[in-house]
């Protein structure tokens, strides 16, 4: 479970995320949403440590994850390029990040074997350095890295950014998927509303840095709460 | 709007607003105790040399013996110059979409160059150099008249640095233009029998100690010159560096395999070489640093230039260090580039660092290979090699490893051009110990114990720090992680800025 305590992180006098209590459960899958400047980014980086709380604590299985390191095993993420070693091939990159987690070359070879289509023939076999790729397929190469040790947690940054629309609707299929199989708790943040709709049962939405709502969403229950509340019109 | 003014307040601000400038404060203190250091180690020299000069009481001795050192100092000069110095056309990217013409930006990069505090620094040598020679026999206004020469021989070198650097930017194969230059001159005063170097210099030093405008125009003339080719030159360089092709495909990528026997630390290892190797900024500057190191190892192995104890401690620790300096300089500052991705797994950190110093360990053995010749030919003993490559990979890669903590700046790791990296107070402190501290130490150690004794206590402290690099490398790394999150944001915000 996920849980963020009294949370709060302040940029100056703005205040960029600021969270009284909220709760991921195990194997959910949730999606945040909300404006530019809301607070999603910055909460995922609180999340992964990479930034400090001003106030507060996110806790992975119980443990602070500004105070101990063993989050990391079990929990995978791409914000942005900066995730990304950029003068390496994108199978050198794979097998970089697998070893990290103890996978042998054989094992990423065999778990790359899932994304194939995802990468659809343009990632991987093109001696070509990672800082040589397109946005979209820098974006396609910096999440599977994030999924290939099969992490427990996944976090991922507007994992629809860059992609074109068949990869966008294969990595809805892939998140859902690698979710219900390795019951896994996915988080993404999308301004996708549909997107984020599609797959996601929980969506939480983000304003000022404040979680105003916790939507169910079954059914795509939660599609004209969000378009209301974006003023989305048809 | 004055352009230039506004030019020279961007360049304050860029150091003042640069995420190294909080840590800056600390290190000032540093910066000033190594300055207040090396300036009276240089005031000492200068006065003692001056002394030793002093006592012959033959004119034209003196007086060559007073301009002699000029090249010497050059050469020193021009390779300090290496790790604290920045081209403009690395600097000139923040103002290329100006709506000032290209040509006035780097004629005012230039200038700032040749104003730059750091090249009076030899004046600490130069002025208690001069007070006790030149005072004496020539009068105060010969000493007034000297130091202005010297002002402008620096500003020369300095000049000649930037052009051979921008080259050499460019192909490798202009190293061989300072080579070639400095070579030239001191091989010139080595063989006066053959040329008559020593008369030419010594009119060349009346002339200046004379204010004779016959050799000062000239001179003023070559800085000029020198001045107007580095600003056509850089302009042309800019819009080529604009245009470059990157590399789009790689026709072999190496894989180093058999470290995977090393399970993490030969993947960071892997990780290592992949970065120097495949890196247009490491590439570059391992290349002119190895070039430099086997050009100086030979020059001391195979010719005279180098016989005195002095210069052969200054060629052996120069290759030690030198080679540690370049590779662990920016230590982590690359690593900016990526830092998120390594922050989010566990003691990642730590490997990188255990994996670097194994790394810059044996970079150790090229130039303790480079410089068997000498031994063999006895001009240097093996204790004594032994020594300063333990002395280098112990005690100078613990002051380096240091600035793992303090360097948060990203630096772009495949351009030549590069949006403004300067050089923070504590590298430049951590740098200037690095190398300037070996050969301090050394000469003190050596009068104090005797040359084996001095030999011996270098190699015991080199192997201490060697034997405890786990332990300090831990520590290294967990105030790394006490600050990390400090030194995070700063290299997003450097990364961001590129």
């Amino acid at each position: 479970m996920i849980e963020i305590n009294n949370l709060i992180k302040n940029f100056g006098e703005k205040t960029a995320v600021n969270i009284e209590h909220f709760q991921i459960q195990d194997g959910q899958m949730l999606g945040l949403v909300g404006n530019n400047g809301a607070g999603k980014t910055t909460l995922f980086r609180l999340a992964l440590d990479l930034l400090e709380a001003d106030q507060g604590n996110v806790t992975i299985e119980g443990v602070d994850v500004s105070k101990s390191e063993e989050w990391k095993k079990t929990t995978g993420a791409f914000i942005d390029d900066g995730f990304l070693i950029d003068y390496l091939s994108p199978e050198e990159f794979f097998y970089f990040s697998g070893r990290l987690y103890g996978l042998s070359k054989e094992d990423i070879d065999e778990r790359l074997k899932e994304f194939e289509h995802f990468m659809s023939g343009e990632v991987i076999g093109q001696k070509k350095l990672i800082r040589n790729y397109s946005a979209g397929n820098k974006q396609k190469i910096g999440i599977i890295s994030a999924m290939l040790h099969y992490p427990q947690v996944l976090i991922l940054d507007e994992p629809f950014n860059f992609l074109d629309p068949t990869s966008q609707s294969l990595i809805k299929h892939l998140l859902k998927k690698y979710n219900e199989e390795h019951q896994a708790t996915v988080i993404i943040s999308s301004h996708n509303l549909n997107h984020t709709v599609d797959i996601c049962p929980k969506i939480a939405l983000l304003e000022k840095g404040i979680i105003i709502k916790d939507l169910v969403n079954e059914n795509n229950s939660a599609e004209k709460e969000l378009e209301e509340y974006f003023n989305v019109e048809e | 709007m004055n352009i230039f003014k506004e030019l020279w307040k961007q360049g304050k601000l860029a150091s003042k607003r640069n995420p190294m400038f909080d840590k800056s404060k600390t290190a000032k203190i540093w910066i000033y105790i190594g300055v207040a250091f090396w300036a009276g180690y240089l005031i000492f020299l200068g006065v003692m040399l001056g002394v030793a000069l002093r006592g012959e009481h033959v004119y034209r001795s003196q007086l060559f013996g007073t301009l002699v050192l000029i090249p010497f100092i050059m050469v020193i000069d021009f390779l300090m110059r290496f790790p604290f110095q920045q081209t403009p056309t690395q600097e000139v990217k923040p103002y290329l979409l100006l709506p000032v013409h290209k040509q006035r930006i780097i004629d005012f990069l230039l200038i700032r160059s040749g104003l730059d505090t750091f090249n009076l620094f030899w004046f600490f040598f130069f002025i208690p150099f001069g007070c006790v020679t030149v005072v004496g026999y020539f009068g105060i206004l010969s000493l007034i008249s000297y130091l202005l020469c010297i002002w402008i021989l620096i500003l020369i070198n300095n000049y000649w640095h930037l052009l051979c650097r921008t080259l050499m930017n460019e192909n490798l194969v202009w190293l061989l233009l300072p080579i070639l230059f400095y070579g030239g001159i001191i091989s010139l005063i080595f063989i006066p029998k053959k040329f008559p170097a020593a008369n030419i210099l010594l009119n060349i030093g009346e002339g200046y100690l004379n204010f004779n405008l016959l050799y000062i125009i000239p001179t003023i003339g070559i800085g000029v010159l020198l001045w107007i080719i580095c600003s056509k030159l850089m302009k042309k360089l800019v819009y080529k560096e604009i245009n470059r092709v990157d590399d789009t495909k790689i026709k072999h990528l190496s894989e180093y395999q058999f470290l995977d026997r090393y399970g993490l630390l030969g993947e960071f290892f892997r990780l290592e070489l992949k970065m120097l190797f495949r890196n247009r900024a490491t590439k570059m500057s391992m290349r002119v640093i190895f070039i430099c190191v086997i050009a100086f190892c030979g020059v001391m192995s195979f010719t005279p230039v180098y016989n005195d104890a002095f210069g052969k401690f200054f060629v052996t620790t120069y290759a030690f260090c030198a080679v540690g300096v370049t590779l662990l300089q920016r230590i982590m500052a690359f690593e900016g580039n990526y830092i998120d991705g390594l922050m989010v797994r566990k003691e990642c950190i730590l490997t990188l660092l255990k994996a670097k110093y194994n790394l810059a360990t044996l970079f150790v053995i090229l130039p303790f290979c480079l410089l068997i010749p000498a031994i063999i030919k006895a001009k240097i003993t093996l204790l004594f090699v032994v020594s300063v490559a333990s002395f280098c990979s112990g005690f100078v890669y613990f002051l380096l490893f240091q600035l793992a903590v303090y360097n948060t700046e990203t630096v772009p790791l495949n351009t030549k051009i590069a949006a403004r990296q300067s050089t923070s107070s504590m590298q430049k402190v951590i740098t200037f110990a690095a190398l300037l501290f070996p050969m301090g130490i050394y000469p003190i150690m050596e009068w104090a114990c005797g040359q084996k004794i001095g030999d011996s206590i270098l190699l015991f402290i080199g192997l201490a720090f060697i034997l405890t690099s786990n332990i300090w490398l831990r520590n290294i790394y967990q105030r790394f992680m006490a600050r990390r999150y400090k030194n995070m944001e700063d290299f997003r915000d450097s990364r961001n800025n590129e």
